[in-house]
């Protein structure tokens, strides 16, 4: 390797620094401001310990959107992954019009999410709403409503729109590791007599498997974290019906301005992010001395 | 006989697949584009296929001479270029950093850049808005690259590192033998030998700018910083809101993601998963 240890510290210089004034002292910075009564509209800032988080425990709304957040987050990424893995099945057979189809099809990925809400809840309106249009033709009339605004429907109507965005990305993802594999494992397979669903399985599978705990490592976190999904498309509501972790986070500091409580919302956000993040690392650390 | 009639079972599924998806992700896109030419009563009738005389320009051209549309589609771009500059200069430097040299506590450094994507953005923007108060720098473009700026270059570090290892390093140590310096070395051999995946890099950052919606809700406070994305969001939320303009709105903000993806397109997934890939 390149000899002097000084000319790679001095490259990597720049992004330490804007990372560390910016993402990490602000990190230990909101931490901090989780243990005091920081509120933008007064002027005194006095310590007050555990309180925040001791007033955590009885609010309703903040054990609310955990739920949600929680199962908001294992769905639509176990759905990305079942999905993402169909899609890429059918990408990765030689057709006719296939190479056009994977060309198109990562353009939902690259759109703005505000964009995306904006088509959604336009498709979702009710009368004129294409969704509506569509369930009139096939004859449910009497599901005729505003999608984002039916307590019973906006959540998994919201993890719709995660789905929207994401199973491309991971269906071309996988189809990458797919076609990494080496096509002598599928033919000595064969000879074995191996039918379709051993050699996906016991081909497929471990050959996808690395790329498969990047994909769902970053898109838990990502998910968990996300914001603008469900602020822009209904703000938390109807009634709660649809509050997540950050959108309460975010309502909490920049409508009700008490920025202590909400940023002790997003530490525990963060403690919860730490301990799937360590439990993941192990199993799939773990799992990996069985290749 | 068997094994033929196999084969089209597959194409038949698969075939299966690309029409759902087709429908599930592309027509959304196509109907918003197509409803932003039809006049708002046109919208109201519920009618899919509607009449020819119920098209119109009138919705384009209200969003671009009526409103301020045109200003924060301006100060989008601005932003969004900015960001990318910076993210390419910091991230581009910083992964050939820890692709090639001994670093002292290097893997912790790699940990350390990675584990950022799991801080929550909503807690992150709480000191960060005082900073940037204290700086004198709300409502400023700076204020907001800034913020746009942590969202991106992590990722766009750990991406481009993973390309620039698949190079081999034989072709900078024969470089060096030759008289090249580290910056000469870093422009001559990894960037050009890299484009793709600093294309790759450079789109992603441009467009998570472009399409923040976060950080700019909370540095932008007026008309001066405000962009594109906050604005359509402005426009969908209104109490009346008139849908022929908010399609208008939208497909103008889409349109810069969308050509900018056309040129990216193949080597997309390449950049995007380099950093998962090893060899």
């Amino acid at each position: 390797m390149i000899q002097s240890r000084h000319k790679g510290i001095l490259l990597i210089l720049p992004a330490l620094a804007v990372m560390g004034v910016f993402t990490f002292y602000p990190l230990l910075e909101g931490i901090r401001i989780a243990f005091t009564n920081k509120n933008l509209l007064k002027d005194g800032v006095e310590f007050v310990g555990l309180q925040n988080f001791a007033r955590l425990l009885s609010d309703d709304i903040f054990w609310t959107s955990l739920t949600h957040s929680i199962v908001l987050t294992t769905v639509v990424v176990f759905l990305q992954f079942v999905f993402g893995l169909i899609l890429a099945w059918a990408m990765s057979q030689k057709l006719p019009g296939m190479t056009w189809f994977k060309s198109i099809i990562m353009a939902s990925w690259v759109i703005p999410v505000a964009a995306t809400v904006i088509l959604f809840k336009f498709m979702a309106q009710p009368d004129i709403g294409l969704i509506n249009i569509m369930l009139q033709g096939l004859g449910f009339e009497n599901l005729n409503r505003y999608w984002l605004g039916d307590p019973n429907v906006a959540l998994a109507f919201i993890m719709m729109l995660h789905l929207w965005r994401n199973v491309p990305f991971y269906g071309v993802a996988f189809l990458a590791a797919m076609q990494a594999i080496p096509k002598s494992y599928y033919e000595a397979a064969e000879i074995d007599g191996a039918n379709a669903w051993n050699k996906f399985w016991h081909i497929t599978l471990p050959g996808i498997r690395d790329m498969a705990i990047v994909m769902i490592t970053i898109h838990v976190l990502w998910t968990f974290n996300n914001f603008d999904f469900v602020y822009l498309a209904t703000g938390g509501g109807p009634v709660n019906a649809t509050d997540v972790l950050p959108v309460y986070v975010y309502r909490q500091c920049w409508n009700s301005y008490t920025l202590g409580y909400g940023a002790s919302i997003g530490t525990i956000m963060l403690l919860l992010l730490m301990i799937y993040f360590i439990v993941f690392i192990k199993i799939s650390e773990r799992g990996s001395t069985y290749r | 006989m068997t094994r033929s009639r196999r084969k089209i079972g597959v194409a038949l599924a698969a075939y299966a697949v690309v029409f759902i998806s087709l429908i599930f992700f592309i027509l959304p896109m196509l109907w918003i584009f197509y409803c932003s030419f039809r006049t708002q009563a046109s919208i109201f009738t519920g009618v899919v296929l509607a009449p020819l005389k119920e098209f119109t320009l009138e919705n384009y051209q209200t969003i671009l001479s009526v409103t301020d549309y045109p200003t924060y589609f301006l100060n989008s771009f601005k932003i969004s270029l900015a960001v990318t500059l910076l993210a390419l200069i910091c991230s581009i430097a910083g992964a050939y950093g820890l692709s090639r040299f001994k670093i002292r506590w290097k893997n912790a450094i790699i940990m350390g850049i990675f584990s950022t994507q799991m801080f929550p953005q909503v807690l992150l923007i709480i000191p960060m808005y005082l900073i940037v108060f204290s700086l004198h720098l709300l409502d400023t473009v700076t204020g907001v690259v800034i913020g746009q700026l942590i969202l991106v270059l992590p990722f766009s570090i750990w991406m481009l590192k993973g390309y620039f290892d698949n190079i081999p390093i034989d072709i900078d140590d024969s470089a060096r033998i030759d008289g090249c310096n580290v910056l000469q070395c870093l422009w001559h051999i990894i960037v050009p030998l890299g484009a793709p995946g600093i294309m790759v890099a450079g789109f992603f950052s441009f467009v998570v700018s472009w399409g923040d919606y976060l950080i700019v809700s909370i540095i932008s406070q007026s008309q001066r910083t405000a962009t594109a994305t906050l604005v359509i969001q402005r426009l969908s939320s209104a109490l009346l809101i008139r849908w022929g303009q908010v399609a208008a709105a939208a497909v103008l903000t889409i349109v810069p993601t969308i050509i900018l993806f056309s040129f990216v397109q193949r080597r997309l997934v390449e950049g995007l998963t380099a950093g998962a890939v090893k060899e």
